[in-house]
């Protein structure tokens, strides 16, 4: 019984952890599932949306359940005005220029955040993160997590509508399929690429947002998160965002569970296994079909 | 198709990312004949930051003294700071940066034992002395290097002192390792795990982890599944104050925390903004100097710090202080800015009264430096053990979660 408890216990925290890392990996799936951008500046990006919602917090007294959405539009803004300025001249060209322009662009904003701030790292002390909900004796969920998590299903739940069923989402898709043919439809290609490249950057700066109360922050914290945001796109099938939000979700208990089992310093090392597997493996995906 | 090129693509710029380069920043001096100019590489930046800020801290205290009183052979002194970022690439080629290009005589650093473990071999090639102020793995010192000196106290003192106080504290069974996966988490495993067995307690669970990860609930999990009467952690300060929070969320209760220092025992620790706040309290952890310590001089040395910063300092600013007062007085004492001469001088070094106590370094460059234990008690570090030094009664059995 002990043994069942602590296995639920690490699959519901995998679960919560895997709920952030589900909005950071939907956005992902967004630019470089469907738009086909190698984008390595995601995690630099949360991490701008970390910095934004700590300063709302500091500055203007506003909770970090709260602040994520002027993070949210922030990014969204720096998002759209990236693509604009630096992406859209580069597009159909080779992928690595992409990759090395977004990995310039990452190293940009990680350096003027240092710049700005200092490579010191802050945190803030909810007064929440003391609570604790007991299920039983033997389960107990941490209040700002789950919070978090209900959040971040929220809005995962509204990314997915805007993806498959609004007319934005309609096109961005119909743009991956075809690059010509979009335009001949009527579709305003940097228009709705820009957008798209906006709400994917803004879904990483609310994960940054919420993952502020539980954890801390410094300018390189983001690096992590691109990595782990490439991984649950492959994970999930590219172009799939459903996937690549049940990818987060399967990350956060897989790590969870190793670091039960095998211990903490496998958790990072199972990732990488599982990326490599599935690509080589199944390069569509674990999760749907290859679908666009 | 299209697919499997771009997920390629992704993997060649994983490639990219993980040997990503970043130059290093320093501060250069200009290089004039009334000058000497001491080397320093320490972690302004980075995950370990706040330790190298406390460096600058206290060498800058140093500083100010030493040319108050006139400089060195009627010099003015300068320190030449490198930031290795808080990665060990970084800090060997400030080795390079340093002796190079700048010339400098002796070098102060790194600030921690991964990083400083990497420059020993370099130091070592290009022939000048290195004083350690805070790397505790005992491993930078076993090189045979005949360059290298520590001030601190290391990783097996460390884990002898809390073996020690634990035996006269009720004697626990059973003890679990935490450690955080570089030098010096492994070092002061290694030693904690020697010195546990010898001392007849059974280390029934070690646990390695990666720092700079948001969650370790599945490790303590693990830990709270073998329950231990002591935890002993080697921990840096961000995963010090995540590892505690979550401790609580986790419900892990023993009887002991015990800790090697560094996070458990940086001033920001026991602080809600910068560490663990409440839940910092009842921890253990072994001390190398508090502000009350009974050498003459730190009383002085905390007005000053809490001048120029604000805030009390922990273990590391001194040890940095005492580092470059240290190397001062070789200098001196070598009557020249011959790297040879330094390091003979270093070897003969007997300074009898410092603020950090006696400094004086055996063959192996080692200066023998006694360790204490801390509780935090009501936000404050505490002195509990040895007895002739204690200020407070240690609290035990830690109280448990519920209970607080």
């Amino acid at each position: 019984m002990e043994r069942f408890f602590s296995a639920l216990q690490a699959i519901l925290n995998g679960v919560l952890t895997g709920s952030l890392y589900a909005l950071i990996g939907m956005g992902m799936a967004l630019i470089f599932g469907v738009m086909r951008i190698v984008n390595f500046a995601h995690g630099a990006f949360m991490m701008v949306g970390m910095y934004v919602t700590y300063l709302l917090f500091q500055g203007a007294g506003l909770n970090p359940y709260f602040g994520f959405i002027g993070s949210a539009m922030f990014l969204f803004l720096l998002g759209y005005l990236f693509y604009r300025g630096l992406l859209k001249p580069i597009r159909g060209r080779s992928d690595f220029m992409q990759i090395l322009l977004t990995l310039g662009f990452g190293l940009i904003l990680t350096d003027g955040i240092q710049l700005l701030f200092g490579a010191d790292y802050h945190q803030i002390n909810l007064p929440l993160l003391g609570k604790n909900l007991r299920l039983g004796s033997q389960i107990s969920l941490n209040a700002p997590w789950l919070i978090s998590f209900g959040i971040a299903l929220m809005l995962g739940a509204l990314l997915y509508f805007f993806v498959m069923h609004t007319m934005l989402g309609r096109a961005a898709r119909a743009i991956a399929q075809n690059r010509y043919a979009a335009p001949l439809m009527g579709i305003n290609v940097d228009r709705v690429q820009a957008l798209s490249f906006g709400i994917g950057v803004a879904a990483a700066g609310v994960a940054g947002g919420l993952l502020l109360p539980v954890f801390y922050l410094y300018p390189t914290v983001g690096d992590q998160f691109t990595l782990k945001a490439f991984v649950m796109v492959v994970l999930g099938g590219m172009g799939s965002i459903q996937g690549a939000a049940m990818a987060g979700l399967v990350l956060g208990v897989v790590e969870n569970l190793t670091s039960l089992y095998w211990g903490n310093e496998w958790a990072l090392a199972v990732d990488f296994v599982i990326f490599l597997s599935v690509l080589s493996l199944r390069p569509s995906g674990i999760f749907g079909s290859q679908r666009v | 198709m299209r697919s499997a090129h771009a997920s390629s693509a992704a993997v060649l710029a994983c490639a990219l990312a993980l040997t990503g380069c970043q130059g290093g920043v320093s501060q250069k001096g200009e290089g004039s004949r009334n000058k000497i100019k001491i080397g320093t590489i320490t972690s302004l930046t980075g995950s370990n930051a706040a330790f190298g800020q406390a460096h600058k801290n206290g060498y800058a205290i140093a500083l100010d003294e030493l040319n108050s009183r006139g400089g060195l052979l009627g010099k003015t002194v300068e320190l030449d700071y490198y930031d290795d970022q808080s990665r060990p690439d970084q800090a060997v080629q400030g080795v390079s940066k340093l002796v190079d290009l700048d010339n400098v005589p002796i070098i102060l650093g790194a600030y921690s034992s991964e990083n400083t473990r990497a420059i020993v071999p370099a130091v070592t090639q290009k022939q000048v002395p290195l004083l350690m102020p805070t790397a505790t793995a005992d491993n930078v010192m076993e090189t045979g290097s005949p360059w290298t000196f520590r001030i601190c106290a290391g990783s097996g003192a460390y884990a002898t002192a809390t073996v020690a106080f634990l035996k006269g504290m009720g004697a626990p069974k059973t003890m679990a390792i935490i450690y955080e996966n570089t030098n010096f988490g492994q070092s002061n495993a290694q030693a904690m795990q020697a010195a546990a067995k010898q001392a007849g307690i059974e280390v029934v669970d070690t646990e390695a982890y990666q720092a700079s990860t948001p969650d370790y609930k599945a490790l303590l999990q693990r830990v709270k599944a073998r329950s231990p009467a002591v935890i002993y952690f080697a921990s840096y300060l961000l995963d010090a104050s995540t590892l505690m929070r979550q401790a609580e969320q986790v419900g892990l209760n023993p009887a002991y925390y015990t800790s090697a220092g560094t996070g458990f025992a940086a001033a920001e620790f026991p602080t809600p903004d910068k560490g663990a706040g409440r839940n910092a309290e009842y921890t253990f952890s072994v001390s190398q100097w508090l502000p009350s310590a009974k050498w003459k001089g730190s009383k002085e040395f905390d007005d000053k710090y809490v001048q120029r910063t604000g805030s009390h300092p922990a273990y590391h600013a001194i040890e940095a202080y005492i580092t470059l007062l240290a190397a001062a007085e070789a200098i001196k004492k070598a009557n020249s800015t011959d790297p040879k001469a330094i390091r003979d001088a270093l070897k003969q070094l007997d300074m009898p009264e410092t603020t950090f106590g006696p400094i004086r370094f055996d063959p192996k460059g080692q200066n023998q430096h006694p360790v204490l234990i801390t509780q935090v008690q009501g936000g404050q570090y505490k002195v509990v053990w040895p007895a002739d030094a204690a200020e407070s009664k240690p609290i035990i059995p830690t109280p448990p979660w519920t209970k607080r």
